[in-house]
């Protein structure tokens, strides 16, 4: 499953369903709106743009670590402090291509997905720079 | 001649969702584009472009989502039904 959308999701149906013919491993990334004396997060993706480039990324994770599944499912709209904002569920043989997997897909979530983050405070709110500076089309 | 124009997220709160451009001359150039379409909002421009008029180094622009280089966007020409994206850093995850 490769989503952006403004539900919550069922990572437990996640997790079974990653448990395809082979695995010894299933490895779940759950990234959740931190408090930091915030209110709310506000989250908005380019969506045309960020599904296909998920899509490749788990494409590309799938074939760099020998994964048998990847479900990746990132939240748009408002969240409350402790609300899931991403998960990934990778499964595989052997844990080490497991852990592997759902780290190269968060880090390459990073650096150029289409999506940004708005921490909405009392006073208003300030948009989460962006790791990557990267304007000249690379 | 139509040419949709996109803001994500700091841009669009200055600048607005999109904007439906139709460029009155052919081989309009996609920053002459952008910045004809920001002049309407003094710090959505400065956001984007520098006192010279050149997009930001950090400005991510695409053409019918593919990145462009910023530094070559006063020599591509827009066209009839392209969509231009112009947005900050990305900061998902």
């Amino acid at each position: 499953m490769i989503a952006i959308q403004r539900e919550d999701v069922d990572i437990g149906r996640l997790i079974d369903e990653a448990k395809a013919c082979g695995t010894g491993a299933v490895v779940v990334f759950d990234g959740i709106v931190r408090d930091d004396n915030i209110t709310e997060m506000e989250l908005e993706a380019y969506g045309e743009v960020a599904v296909p480039e998920l899509g490749k990324i788990a494409a590309d994770a799938s074939a760099k670590f020998r994964l048998l599944h990847v479900d990746i499912v990132h939240r748009i709209g408002r969240l409350a402090v402790g609300e899931n904002i991403l998960v990934i569920v990778v499964s595989a043989g052997h844990r080490d291509e497991a852990y592997a997997g759902s780290r190269y897909i968060i880090e390459e979530i990073k650096k150029g997905v289409p999506i940004w983050k708005k921490e909405l405070t009392k006073d208003g709110g300030r948009w989460v720079p962006g790791e990557h500076r990267h304007g000249k089309g690379k | 001649m139509s040419i949709r124009v996109r803001f994500f997220a700091r841009f669009r709160e200055l600048l607005g969702n999109e904007v439906i451009a139709e460029p009155s001359s052919p081989g309009t150039s996609l920053s002459g584009l952008v910045r004809q379409i920001a002049q309407k909002n003094k710090e959505g421009y400065a956001a984007i472009f520098d006192e010279k008029g050149a997009f930001r180094e950090f400005v991510i622009v695409m053409r019918n989502a593919k990145r462009v280089d910023t530094s070559e966007a006063d020599r591509v020409t827009v066209a009839d039904g392209d969509e231009i994206a112009v947005f900050p850093p990305v900061a998902g995850g």
